[in-house]
């Protein structure tokens, strides 16, 4: 048992690698798309990780940060014609300074008046992309640029590349100085300033890392659908995101992708849950978080020691 | 613009922003008992405008009838996600950060069971206060302003003598201040914790209810209420009875004068700017509550 946690600990990444390479030799073309996006909201994930499970800042405005990559992505090259490799570093830029404005009010701001200030945020880019037809063509949706590249299959495999570097990096920004520098300000701030850590740059650079894997999974979106509306970007969006991390332990990366994986592709499994996809997640949630937590902090009160009731 | 024109818009935004004032109440009523920020406030709206809606405007119970017995049931439904999810959680002293996921997880969850029920088609019932324009002196008002206006306040002095004047009400402010002590005295924590649940869900609902003229019913129509009431609260000030009374009527005006005077289309936008504003300038809002957690 032991042994194989240490095994899957080394190889867990490969082997989810490798089986995601090996998908397109066996699934069907709509299947793959599933996949592909799994693969896609993966990356948007291993964000969360660094701000949610690292750092320790709640935030509900992932999706707003998605639609930022997706819609400059498809801005750059419609309007101003752009290659796709250009286009995609633009968008990633712009995401990454948009998603570190966002990390200011995080300065003085914790816990619930931080995330209400991300749910705001998520429903002001919506408002504007909605509104500002000229450029994002509102409610009609933006179409007609090209993919990051030529083939399906090619855009595929990078993806699935990319994907295994940023886990990687990501797990290593984990055990880094600044991954420590993160975990100290979420366990308690006001000690980790004690020690050195600079929190107010922790914070910025947290928020940036994930709106720049927020941009760079909101280009592939859009390279795979082809097609923007702003009803893809909802709170409901943001939500699933959340739920997504959270499933995969917060700060486990290799169990984040496969949790984007699985919360992906389960809809599809599960055909007759269609209508009610959100309605049985949330209710897993609830009830994990609601077992396994108490359950949890009941056997830390126990480890040390019984203080009896509050 | 004429006076009579300005006072009409006053106080349409005064009756939008009672109804943002009333969940933003119970966001402040359990922040206090709890030190726990719902988020699943505005989808317990929106839960009591349909239970409404299937009373009054599918079964056809009389107006009075139907609005009491949805505010029993939404009551009940607070009474019971304390009991068996909030509670224990907090008993238990789960982190924070895991209880306030918990309550977005909730919302997510009630958002969907409306979906299900209900259907994504946007309903409403007929309005009960009647639709024909009321001219008073000069000043063009739907009745069911007034009304709104009417029964927010009675509501809220209910609440005031609940909270105040009654034993019950001393308990559950005993248990905001101090747990421990309260517990000391006698005071069953778990009781009074979900009472302060059912006493806010049934508040939010009474604003589903009276909604449904200006807006109508939609799954998803708790995400936006819930945030223009979560910015009623800290605007006003978290924890702040008059706090956030004043925060939400401030909301509606603002939001109604900005639509009317600028443009309709980025009043949302114009809101969440003011509240940050707000939250990077004066974090404890209007009538300064404290925020920080700690030292």
């Amino acid at each position: 048992m032991n042994n194989l946690r240490v095994f899957w600990n080394r190889y867990g990444l490969l082997i989810v690698a490798v089986l995601l390479l090996l998908v397109p030799q066996f699934t069907t073309q709509y299947e793959f798309y599933v996949v592909q996006r799994g693969v896609q909201n993966a990356m948007l994930v291993l964000g969360l990780v660094i701000l949610i499970g690292y750092t320790g800042l709640m935030t509900l405005g992932s999706a707003a940060l998605l639609a930022t990559g997706a819609y400059t992505y498809g801005i750059l090259l419609l309007r101003l014609g752009w290659p796709p490799l250009l286009g995609t570093i633009g968008a990633v830029l712009v995401t990454t300074l948009v998603g570190t404005l966002l990390g200011f009010p995080a300065f003085r701001l914790s816990g619930p008046f931080l995330v209400v200030t991300t749910v705001g945020f998520g429903e002001i880019v919506r408002i504007l992309i909605l509104n500002w037809e000229p450029l994002t063509r509102g409610p009609y949706g933006l179409s007609g640029f090209r993919a990051v590249m030529p083939t399906t299959r090619g855009v595929y495999y990078v993806m699935v590349v990319v994907l295994a570097l940023l886990a990687v990096v990501t797990e290593r920004i984990g055990r880094s100085r600044l991954g420590l520098a993160m975990k100290a300000v979420k366990e308690d701030e006001v000690a980790a300033e004690v020690m050195g850590v600079n929190v107010r740059r922790v914070k910025l650079i947290s928020n940036a890392l994930t709106a720049a894997l927020a941009g760079l999974s909101g280009v592939f979106l859009a390279s795979l659908t082809g097609y923007l509306n702003p009803d893809s970007f909802t709170a409901n969006e943001s939500t699933t995101y959340l739920l997504m991390v959270v499933m995969g332990g917060m700060s486990n990366v290799v169990g984040s992708v496969i949790s984007s994986l699985f919360v992906t592709v389960l809809p599809e499994v599960l055909r007759f849950l269609a209508e009610s996809r959100l309605l049985v997640y949330s209710l897993i949630l609830l009830v994990y978080l609601r077992i396994y937590h108490v359950r949890s902090s009941k056997a830390r009160a126990k480890s040390a020691g019984s203080r009896g009731r509050s | 613009m004429s006076v009579g024109l300005w006072i009409q818009i006053i106080l349409n935004g005064v009756a939008m922003g009672v109804l943002y004032s009333l969940p933003a109440l119970g966001i402040s009523l359990i922040w206090n008992a709890t030190g726990l920020f719902n988020f699943a406030q505005g989808d317990l709206l929106t839960l009591g405008g349909y239970v409404m809606l299937t009373l009054f405007g599918m079964m056809k119970l009389p107006y009075i009838v139907s609005f009491v017995l949805t505010l029993a049931v939404m009551g009940l439904v607070g009474y019971f996600i304390s009991r068996i999810y909030f509670y224990p959680m907090l008993e238990h002293r789960v982190h924070p950060q895991i209880i306030l996921i918990g309550t977005v997880a909730a919302s997510v969850f009630i958002r969907n069971l409306i979906l299900v029920i209900w259907g994504t088609m946007p309903t409403t019932f007929k309005n009960p206060f009647g639709t024909k324009v009321m001219n008073l002196g000069g000043i063009f008002l739907m009745p069911h302003v007034i009304w709104i206006l009417g029964i927010a306040a009675g509501l809220l002095i209910l609440l005031q003598y609940i909270l105040r004047g009654t034993m019950v009400g001393t308990a559950m402010r005993a248990v905001a201040q101090n747990q421990t002590a309260a517990w000391l005295m006698g005071i069953r924590n778990d009781r009074m914790i979900a009472l302060t649940f059912c006493m806010s869900t049934a508040i939010a609902a009474v604003s589903g209810i009276l909604i449904t003229p200006i807006i109508p019913l939609t799954p998803d129509m708790g995400g936006l209420i819930s945030v223009k009431a979560m910015a009623a609260v800290l605007i006003g000030g978290l924890g702040s009875f008059s706090g956030t009374l004043i925060g939400g009527i401030a909301v509606g005006v603002a939001e109604t004068v900005f639509a009317t005077l600028v443009t309709p289309t980025y009043k949302d936008v114009f809101i969440f700017l003011v509240l940050v504003a707000f939250l990077l300038a004066r974090p404890g809002g209007i009538f300064r509550a404290h925020v920080s957690e700690k030292v």
